[in-house]
């Protein structure tokens, strides 16, 4: 080694010459600002310029496209008390399932994280599973279940007790919040249950040695610990429940029940002439309404740090629960339950009846199966779906991986606005990008056919996916210090080297676990989707819509029941790569 | 020919420096040690020697050929500097094997599998992990990491190697032993070295010179003996324990051999102290004595002529194990003290103090 060593001093050749290294910074720099202005106009144009032009198209009389002219009318007609109904509606319906969804997420999440009851993991993988599942797969199963006159649960209901009322109609406010309780809930339980396993046990144990007890430990020190976290939770599921489409479209509009989303659809899609004026301003004014939201909460979250909670991983205080461990393994059993096995075997019962409702020996048969294998227009909108959401997908994760790189990982100047333009979508409600790119693509100029075609579909959902990306990334990247970077870099390797060697090396299962969710997210899209599609281009969840709107329930449950397959398959593999990923690093 | 030479290094972080005017050569062979509290600049200067950091102003050259030079817009990026570094955090990849690990810097290099094979056993072996090369690194103890890191720095045979507080992680024991081993590696392989740390203990058992830092500037560069024993300024002084400072006024200042001063001092007790500077008589001086360099005189025994003295009260005494720490009231103010162990004098009794003329050392006020 020591020969070795003085071989190197004389070895070492004259590493470069100066004049075409610095051609070479000057290539790179001139790289780095293509990079960022070239980031800075996609990004523009997903976010911004439909959210221009949704203000153009709200002072615009007429359709996307047309001539007309400019006024005010759009605001003047969505200011009435029909529409301050609509949003009193929109704001306590999304309020009334915000409130028992956080409880919910909150006890469940304390039950997985904080105590000993049996098959945790496991519970963990059920509980959260609903979430997976597009919306408007149990919003079909609990129409179905919920459903007054031949529901299921009331058929067994009246069975049981001899009854001959119905106690359960889904087609009413408690069927809206209680459809939307089952998605939030699972998903407000992702995010509390890893605050709650990062909390440094220490804090909750020093405030039992200063002779709190238990209960008043986890009042006083893990609630107000978590009340940050809390907070936030609470108006990000504030804000989705806002968003929300399928809900009120199954369960609220048959009893006239209508929250802003489904104003702005019914207003395009069921009026003699679609008042597209009417739709834009109301869809400009929700945004607004978002804006307002988001704000309100970083006022909220000012000041307020995470860091004694989001610390390293920690061995949680684990409670004994002694027998009553059983009562809440049942608990989880029954949320599971509930969330997914009733409307899943609602649609596997569904799917094998001719009629359903009329569940009799007689009427088994499996002519949906055939009609729905026959049916083109389902296998074109399986292939649509397909092709988006892997093309879309592996899209959203590498812009989001870019610009996440750019934002946390970088010093360039731009950086903070390509953040934030990524941003931006986060609060647009499918819906109101829907027709913001429907005004957008209308406005394009000259013959650039988007419209109406699989890459209008596309575009919208790269925007609405981006946000997530960008977030799935940031914490990837953040968990790798500099250090294993600049590691390489003086090691010998260059810039792209490293790049491709540590950085992807090591982030590829976050990307892989991110792309998973953007498939998911495009699989389940529906209400930019209904906007957007057009003949040709239709996705299964559009094409659910239309055959469950001309009655044929049983077909329905027969897509349903393949994209379930799906998604647990899909679901399976993420777990795959979280678990590996884990054992890892 | 010097292995690292910085001139006039500065580096601003918007207005502010964080590294002021630096220079320094490393020879060839050397270890070297940048000392400092945190934020005086020191690991910026390394970061901007390894390329990691641009510098603002001056310019760098590592074995004659410059690095980086400010006023003529010219950088070689970290990569083509061909330097070993090991961080603070170790910066092991997790992805890897202890053996990619440190064949990475190789096979980026295209080295020949073979050649690979060699010169990873061949480092794996310097640091004692050759048993350790098939296990993923999210597998190894803090130490075993230090070594790989250690490790994947010398298998390319840098220039030379750089070391951000490698250190500071371990635990108090294994920081010293795996320290003094490191140091002996060094020797033997005879690579320049550059090191950061905040442990003044770390940078004088292990460096041939210091150089402490403070706002970005260096303060003293010499070897271990002279910054602690014969610091320029009461910062550098203060810098390594807790001296006492007793002032003094200058009576006569003459040159000394080797660029030094004696000064013939009054505060109180009248004695001759060396200094780096020339302090005009009339001036105040401070007098450097280390706790550990004074002890107790029974009270019989008049101090011998080379020396100062002082009367006091025990004001306090607390036990360390290995020495008894004293503090006593003296008309030249407080005084600390390191006593031995077995010693013990009685809080409140009165006791002579004694320091040895070759352990004082004087400062400019």
């Amino acid at each position: 080694m020591t020969d070795n060593t003085a071989g190197a001093m004389t070895r070492n050749q004259p590493i470069a010459m100066p004049a075409p290294l610095q051609s070479l910074a000057q290539r790179l720099f001139s790289g780095r600002n293509v990079l960022v202005v070239s980031l800075v106009a996609i990004l523009s144009f997903l976010a911004v310029y439909p959210l221009a032009m949704l203000l153009y198209g709200s002072l615009h009389s007429t359709p996307p496209g047309m001539a007309g002219e400019f006024n005010l009318n759009g605001y003047k007609s969505i200011l009435n008390w029909s529409n301050t109904l609509v949003l009193l509606n929109t704001v306590a319906i999304s309020l009334g399932k915000t409130i028992p969804s956080l409880t919910l997420a909150v006890l469940l999440a304390w039950i997985i994280a904080r105590t000993d009851t049996p098959w945790r993991d496991k519970l963990e993988v059920l509980i959260t599973l609903p979430f997976f599942i597009p919306p408007i797969l149990t919003a079909m199963a609990w129409g179905m279940l919920g459903n007054p006159q031949v529901g299921l649960l009331n058929q067994v209901w009246k069975w049981a007790t001899g009854a001959t009322v119905s106690p359960i109609n889904v087609y009413s406010y408690g069927g809206i919040i209680w459809h939307m309780m089952q998605y939030s809930t699972p998903f407000l339980f992702l995010f509390i249950v890893d605050i709650f396993r990062a909390m440094d046990p220490a804090l909750e144990e020093s405030s039992r040695m200063c002779g709190a007890s238990r209960w008043r430990t986890f009042r006083l020190i893990t609630l107000m610990l978590m009340l940050p976290a809390l907070t936030n939770s609470f108006i990000l599921s504030l804000i989705r429940g806002i968003e929300s489409f399928e809900s009120p479209l199954f369960f609220g509009t048959p009893a006239k029940i209508e929250v802003i989303t489904t104003e702005i659809y019914n207003s395009i899609n069921h009026r003699a002439t679609p008042d597209y004026q009417y739709a834009t301003a109301l869809s400009f004014a929700i945004m607004v309404m978002m804006f307002l939201l988001v704000i309100w909460q970083w006022w909220l979250l000012k000041g307020r740090t995470f860091t004694t909670v989001t610390g390293k991983g920690y061995a949680p205080n684990i409670m004994k629960l002694g027998r009553w461990k059983w009562v809440t393994f049942s608990f989880c059993i029954l949320f599971f339950v509930i969330t997914v096995v009733l409307p899943v075997g609602q649609l596997l019962i569904g799917s094998f009846f001719k009629f359903f409702g009329f569940y009799s020996y007689d009427m088994l048969t499996t002519e949906h199966y055939v009609a729905v294998f026959n049916n083109a227009e389902v296998w074109r909108a399986i292939g649509n779906t397909m092709l988006l959401g892997l093309l879309g997908a592996t899209a959203v994760m590498i812009l989001g991986s870019i610009v996440a790189y750019v934002s946390v990982r970088t010093k360039w100047r731009g950086r903070r606005l390509i953040d934030g333009l990524a941003w931006l979508p986060w609060m647009m409600p499918g819906m109101v990008l829907g027709i913001g790119f429907l005004w957008a693509f209308a406005m394009l100029p000259g013959p650039i056919p988007i419209y109406g075609t699989i890459w209008a579909l596309m575009l919208a959902y790269i925007a609405l996916g981006t946000p997530i990306s960008v977030r799935v990334m940031n914490s990837a990247y953040a968990q790798l210090s500099y250090d294993l970077e600049e590691c390489s870099r003086v090691h010998g390797a260059t810039f792209m080297q490293t790049m491709w060697r540590i950085l992807i090396a090591l982030a590829w299962p976050s990307f892989a676990v991110g792309w998973v969710l953007a498939f998911f997210g495009i699989m389940r899209e529906l209400s930019a989707s209904i906007l957007l599609y057009s003949v040709g281009s239709e996705v299964l969840s559009v094409v659910l819509l239309r055959l469950w709107a001309n009655g044929l329930a049983e077909q329905v449950s027969v897509i349903g029941l393949m994209m379930m397959l799906l998604v647990i398959l899909f679901r399976w593999v993420q777990l795959k790569l979280i678990k590996s990923r884990i054992s890892t690093l | 020919m010097s292995a690292i030479v910085l001139e006039n290094i500065s580096k601003f972080f918007g207005a502010a420096a964080a590294v002021d005017n630096v220079n320094l050569q490393v020879e060839t062979g050397e270890f070297v040690t940048l000392l400092g509290p945190s934020g005086c600049g020191k690991t910026t200067t390394l970061r901007m020697v390894a390329g990691l950091e641009q510098n603002s102003t001056g310019r760098i050259s590592i074995g004659g050929e410059v690095v980086s030079d400010a006023a003529q817009g010219f950088f070689i990026p970290p990569e083509r500097r061909h330097l070993g570094m090991v961080f603070q955090s170790y910066a092991i990849w997790p992805h890897m094997t202890v053996f990619d690990n440190v064949a990475y810097p190789l096979r980026i290099r295209r080295k020949s599998a073979q050649e690979i094979k060699e010169r990873v056993a061949t480092a794996l072996k310097l640091v004692e992990m050759e048993r350790f090369a098939d296990r993923p690194a999210p597998a190894l103890s803090g130490g075993q990491q230090q070594r790989v890191a250690i490790a994947r720095a010398l298998v390319f045979e840098p220039r030379v190697l750089l070391l951000d507080e490698p250190l500071s992680n371990l635990d108090a024991r294994l920081r010293t032993q795996t320290g003094d081993e490191f140091r002996q590696l060094q020797k033997r392989l005879g690579i320049t070295s550059l090191y950061v740390t905040h442990d003044q203990g770390e940078a004088m058992a292990l460096s041939d010179r210091v150089v402490v830092m403070s706002m970005g500037k260096i303060l003293q560069v010499g070897a271990p003996e002279d910054i602690y024993q014969r610091p320029h300024s009461r910062d550098v002084a203060a810098f390594f324990g807790s001296p006492n400072f007793i002032e003094a006024e200058v009576k006569a200042c003459r040159s000394d051999t080797g660029g030094t001063f004696v000064l013939e001092l009054d505060g109180g007790w009248k004695g001759p102290c060396h200094s780096s500077h020339e302090i005009k008589p009339g001036n105040k001086a401070a007098v450097m004595v280390r706790p550990e360099n004074m002890r107790l005189v029974s009270g019989g025994q008049g101090p011998s002529a080379t020396g100062m003295a002082w009367k006091g009260i025990v004001k306090e005494s607390i036990y360390r194990g290995a020495h008894r720490s004293v503090m006593l009231d003296t008309p030249a103010g407080n005084l600390n003290i390191d006593l031995t162990a077995l010693e013990n004098p009685a809080v409140g009794a009165n006791v002579d103090v004694f320091a040895a003329e070759n352990s004082a050392w004087a400062v400019p006020v």
